[in-house]
């Protein structure tokens, strides 16, 4: 079953077993620091901003034209962005890594 | 024809600009999305530094205390928004939203016992003062006093101006825990250290104040919208039970919808030009939240209320440093009444409606209602 590593500013990370569902959810669901996905995953916020790994960003694709809305106006934001709440895990993404920007 | 609640449509899409009278000067309020981020994320250029300004018009007649931390620029805000912020997140935790379910339930019992409930005054009202007790950390009875205040604290059609009283209110709520080690938000003020000081009593007044007016009638507003457009669209209970995803889509989209909040300004420190107008220095722009959410370019049929609309880049909620304190809060009580009106709400009948309209000089704009007068009807 694929997994899912956040690591963080500070150089700590959290790697998460049998990954479902969208980044977001799973991130506040193990409470990683950083990962607030204040909106419940529509787009709106942007507090659940992460940067793909290099390796990974041709799997997850870059950001859609709807996350560039918020990502444009988001302190950090590079072109490896994402809002993690608009990648859902899948058989593809097995360890994946994302840095989150937010401490 | 204009939407009632958008009539900012044309100008949105010719320049992005509509001039409003206010205060003695026109001005401009931002009606596109990208435009009021650019505005939300440039503090220095477009500040909130302003005390009693930071609506279209001056408050100075309800209020002499600058509210905190929203009437502040980072760095200051930064600070003081960091000592409040805690309380303001504790919505998010599953065991608060509890609280505020049972506080539902409670209305809702009322609710669908009576032949007719008057939705603004007889249910959102008290759903927002007690949501607000919950938050606060008072004694759920205090919230009978701020019901008593009507839906706007600072000024009510039916009831009048009254800032007066919630001043004197919050004035003695703070000396009267002075001392007290409890875990409510005037103690908390009364310990509160910035910068290595204690704050002052105006400061604990700014921030107990805009605690007070900030959720009020837009949380009204949001919640009555939510059941007139219940009552309007029956078939939209049965789309919401059929995936528990779309509470929180249909939270968010009705924050967009709403925009309860027409106008936030800024003042601008240095004379600026904003989409080819001019401000003089000391001169005010306004953002135009509900404008912004209904962006033709960046939302598909954004007249319509799509329950499960994702992506929803909408900001009900402002944007950037001084975005919404209390919209942890707000989505606690959207989220937790959508959910119990799908549990227990088999279809809400609609009596009458009143809307509620702001008049300016250059729009009228639909804002809620005045009266929302249903029935509601068990499962």
């Amino acid at each position: 079953m694929p997994t899912i590593t956040f690591t963080s500013q500070n150089g700590e990370s959290t790697t998460i077993d049998d990954a479902e569902g969208d980044l977001m959810s799973l991130a506040v669901k193990h409470g990683v620091q950083g990962i607030e996905g204040d909106c419940g995953g529509v787009c709106s916020c942007g507090t659940c901003h992460v940067q793909v790994d290099p390796a990974w960003i041709d799997k997850t694709g870059p950001a859609t034209d709807e996350e560039r809305e918020v990502l444009d106006f988001e302190q950090s934001a590079t072109a490896n962005s994402r809002l993690c709440c608009q990648i859902e895990m899948s058989p593809e993404l097995d360890g994946l890594v994302v840095r989150v920007v937010r401490s | 024809m204009t939407d009632p609640a958008d009539p900012f449509s044309e100008q949105r899409r010719h320049d992005g600009v509509k001039l409003v009278r206010a205060e003695g000067q026109d001005v401009p309020l931002l009606l596109r999305l990208r435009d009021i981020k650019d505005v939300c994320n440039d503090t220095q250029s477009f500040s909130n530094d302003n005390p009693l300004m930071i609506i279209l018009h001056s408050e100075a007649a309800v209020r002499d205390v600058r509210q905190l931390p929203i009437e502040s620029d980072p760095p200051d805000h930064t600070e003081y928004r960091a000592l409040v912020e805690p309380r303001f997140r504790r919505p998010k935790a599953p065991e608060y939203q509890a609280g505020i379910g049972a506080i539902i339930d409670s209305l809702l019992d009322d609710c669908l016992g009576s032949a007719e409930v008057e939705v603004v005054r007889g249910f959102a009202l008290p759903l927002q003062s007690r949501g607000l007790a919950q938050l606060l950390g008072v004694d759920e009875s205090e919230a009978d006093l701020w019901i008593s205040w009507g839906i706007h604290v600072f000024r009510d059609n039916e009831l009048g101006p009254k800032g007066s009283e919630l001043d004197r209110y919050l004035l003695a709520k703070i000396e009267e825990a002075r001392e007290s080690k409890g875990d409510d938000f005037f103690s908390e003020l009364n310990r509160a250290e910035f910068r290595g000081r204690k704050l002052t009593v105006e400061e604990k007044h700014g921030f107990a104040n805009m605690a007070f007016a900030g959720g009020r009638d837009t949380v009204i507003h949001t919640v009555s919208g939510v059941i007139a457009y219940v009552a309007q669209h029956p078939e939209a209970l049965e789309f919401l039970r059929e995936d528990a995803n779309r509470i929180n889509t249909a939270a968010e989209e009705f924050v967009r919808y709403v925009s309860p909040l027409t106008v936030i300004t800024r003042t601008c420190p240095h004379a600026t030009e904003v989409l080819g107008h001019e401000v003089a220095a000391g001169g005010r722009i306004g953002l135009c939240w509900p404008s912004a959410n209904r962006d033709e370019t960046v939302f598909r049929s954004p007249d319509q209320v799509i329950l499960d609309r994702k992506p929803n880049p909408h900001i009900g909620f402002g944007f950037g440093p001084h975005n919404c304190l209390g919209q942890h809060q707000a989505r606690a009580i959207l989220r937790g009444l959508l959910r119990a009106v799908c549990d227990r709400v088999e279809r809400v009948d609609l009596i009458a409606a009143e809307p509620e309209i702001e008049q300016e000089s250059s729009y009228s704009r639909q804002v809620g209602y005045k009266s929302l007068r249903v029935r509601f009807c068990g499962r």
